[in-house]
């Protein structure tokens, strides 16, 4: 019996920088290409890439173009000094012509379909938030974003926002009383009907935005994350996976994620940031008790057990059957 | 004229609708009415005076009563029940009884565009659509390509049809004499790449013989050996692309192009339009009649298969299915068009 050896990945390419825009202080926003002028994959508004930099150095991004841009992708970069390095390299060494390879698009933060919505965005995590308003401006909903940052200088996309006037709210810290951190309360303290939540920023803005939406409804609620939790290996169990699909059973060591562990028996699974971040090795749990580590899965995603992301998440108990 | 849009015909077909779906091919859309069931909508057909493509909801809004059934007077539609009359945009413009239009008087005009040699349209919020891509086919309409066609209806849902097209390991077991002899031996390396709406297929056939009916037409010696490169693409819930080009180390010798455009009637019905597009002998009115036989019987037997499929998952539903590895690319177009249906809310 012959076995069809199978590959799985993300689509990618090398694409062109075509523009480098100093969108505001610490803000870069880069326009990307195929440098044949190919046609990019299509995305849905809260979509983002990984731009790969260097062969340690891979960082999702969110789209900030229109999806209806077959051509052209956009991303908006801030200056982080005190991060990874991703960003920093981003703005030392790209500039106008030079190559960066792309990897995706994916999306963990779709927009889904409503009458209203409200748009939350911390400083840079505005950026998924421009093809958002595009699409809800395009179907007539209602929506307001309310939009928060350091100043006027460091806060992007100003210009491309004052069309939409007072459904746009900035609130700049050094010219407000009431910041947007402290409008948090007010602004989720009384559930809406048919309005759908989305925020994207700094970690304490997303926690204290999750706290006020408590009392929402199911689903109301979408948050992007893009900084991983601190993992601690020191609690790891050694388990038991059952691939479903292929027919394999392997053991998953302590130290060791149930990614590489199946990437090593040669079985196709996707995956990317391996910090439990990106969403895309996100697998179905046939049986057995997740014990999640990621931030893609909601928590009530996570108490449903029907996912899970297999580069972090391990097993509560001996024994996980998941669909690969 | 602004497109009107309510939603008044409720659709509660379960089938994504925020997706250019093929409706007819261009030549087919004249200055006269015609129907097809579409995304569990009735549509209503015909080209203005102008040259544009119009696209309405078929019900006329006084009583139930198709509009195609009507008569097109210039670039109006008269109900052949009532009298009421509409305008390209979908809206009553007179009724025979009284001098006033009665309010809420328009029937959905669904967004139209045209490509390809194809009329598609959108019948998902209208806003939305302008946000969405038409799938790019140039060979289609190319003249360096010439093209056989069909077009059927088939009782098989969309997904079905999809999961078949991109699971190619069928056609020995479906059609095994239009089969290429490269699809019968060992399974060669798959590569499958996704991305958020799209998934892709490629596989690397070791050098075989052409079907016959190819070699023929290319004009190569029958026991010639070449590499066959397949390419399927899903480039949106309406369109399956497969490319076959036929290739020795340094020449390609033979291209084809299958287009497989899928609409959804409803979760268990689907127009079919499909195409083989070839980018050799393509003076060739034989082989394109020749061509044209082969294909409609080839996908004729498909879609009795597909029809089997549906009436077993009709009578026992949906039942527990066994996956393999090689069904990466069916269970992605799944998560594809789940989240689809997701993000519309359905």
């Amino acid at each position: 019996m012959t076995e069809t050896p199978t590959t799985l990945k993300e689509y990618e390419a090398d694409l062109l920088v075509e523009e480098v825009d100093r969108a505001a202080d610490g803000v870069v926003v880069i326009t990307l290409k195929h440098p044949d002028g190919l046609t990019l994959p299509a995305w849905t508004p809260g979509a983002h890439i990984d731009l790969v930099l260097t062969d340690e150095l891979t960082r999702q991004y969110s789209l900030c173009s229109s999806p209806s841009d077959s051509i052209r992708l956009q991303v908006g970069v801030l200056r982080a000094e005190d991060s990874r390095g991703g960003s920093v390299f981003i703005h030392d060494e790209l500039a106008v012509g030079s190559t960066v390879r792309v990897r995706g698009p994916r999306n963990h933060f779709p927009l889904v379909s409503s009458p209203r919505y409200l748009f939350i965005a911390g400083g840079i995590g505005v950026t998924p938030m421009l093809p958002m308003i595009e699409e809800a401006e395009a179907v007539g909903a209602d929506w307001r974003l309310v939009y928060g940052g350091r100043s006027r200088d460091s806060m992007a996309f100003l210009p491309a926002l004052e069309q939409y006037g007072d459904k746009v709210t900035l609130l700049p810290r050094d010219e407000v009383e009431v910041t947007l951190s402290k409008q948090i309360g007010t602004l989720l303290g009384t559930p809406q009907a048919d309005t759908l939540v989305y925020a994207c920023g700094p970690e304490a803005l997303l926690s204290s935005v999750e706290e006020a939406c408590a009392s929402w409804p199911e689903g109301a609620l979408h948050l992007e994350r893009f900084q991983g939790k601190e993992l601690d290996a020191s609690l790891d169990t050694e388990f038991e996976v059952v691939l479903a699909r292929s027919g394999q059973t392997l053991m998953v060591p302590p130290g060791k994620s149930i990614f590489h562990a199946v990437e090593d028996l040669g079985i196709p699974v996707l995956g990317s940031c391996h910090e439990g971040v990106c969403g895309t090795c996100e697998t179905v749990v046939l049986e057995g008790e997740v014990d999640h580590r990621d931030v893609v899965l909601s928590e009530s995603e996570k108490a449903s057990n029907e996912t899970m992301m297999v580069c972090v998440s391990r097993c509560r108990g001996s024994r996980l059957v998941i669909d690969l | 004229m602004t497109p009107s849009f309510q939603g008044r015909v409720a659709s509660a077909v379960i089938v994504p609708t925020d997706c250019w779906y093929a409706v007819a091919r261009s030549a087919d859309v004249t200055h006269a009415l015609t129907a097809v069931r579409a995304v569990g909508r009735p549509v209503v057909l015909f080209r203005t005076s102008s040259g544009e493509a119009v696209a309405l909801e078929d019900r006329c809004a006084h009583r139930a009563y198709p509009l195609s059934a009507g008569t097109l007077d210039g670039d109006t539609i008269r109900c052949g029940l009532c009298g009421f009359v509409y305008d390209a945009g979908g809206q009553c413009v007179s009724v025979p009884t009284q001098t006033r239009v009665p309010l809420g008087a328009f029937v959905d005009a669904y967004p139209v565009r045209e490509s390809d040699g194809l009329v598609w349209a959108w019948f998902g919020e209208p806003g939305r659509a302008r946000l969405h891509r038409l799938p790019e086919l140039p060979w289609l309409v190319d003249a360096t390509w010439a093209t056989v066609s069909g077009r059927r209806t088939v009782q098989a849902s969309f997904l079905l049809l999809h999961e078949n097209f991109a699971d190619v390991t069928q056609v020995p077991f479906v059609a095994p004499e239009i089969s290429p002899a490269v699809l019968g031996s060992a399974p060669p390396p798959l590569e499958v790449t996704v991305s958020e709406t799209s998934v892709s297929l490629r596989r690397e056939f070791p050098p075989a013989r052409m079907p016959s009916w190819q070699s023929r037409l290319a004009a190569v010696p029958a026991d010639a050996e070449f590499t066959t490169v397949q390419e399927g693409y899903l480039l949106s819930p309406a369109v399956w692309v497969d490319y076959w080009d036929v290739r020795t180390s340094d020449t390609t010798w033979a291209r084809l192009r299958f287009t497989q455009l899928v609409t959804p009637i409803d979760e268990r019905a689907s127009h079919l339009m499909w195409a083989v597009s070839r980018d050799f002998a393509v003076t060739d009115n034989a082989a394109t009649s020749e061509l044209t036989a082969t294909f409609d019987d080839y996908y004729s037997r498909v879609l009795v298969a597909m029809e089997t499929a549906q009436s077993v998952i009709d009578r026992d539903g949906p039942g527990r299915e066994v996956n393999v590895s090689a069904d990466i690319v069916g269970l992605r177009i799944r998560e594809i068009v789940d989240a689809l249906l997701a993000e519309e809310g359905a």
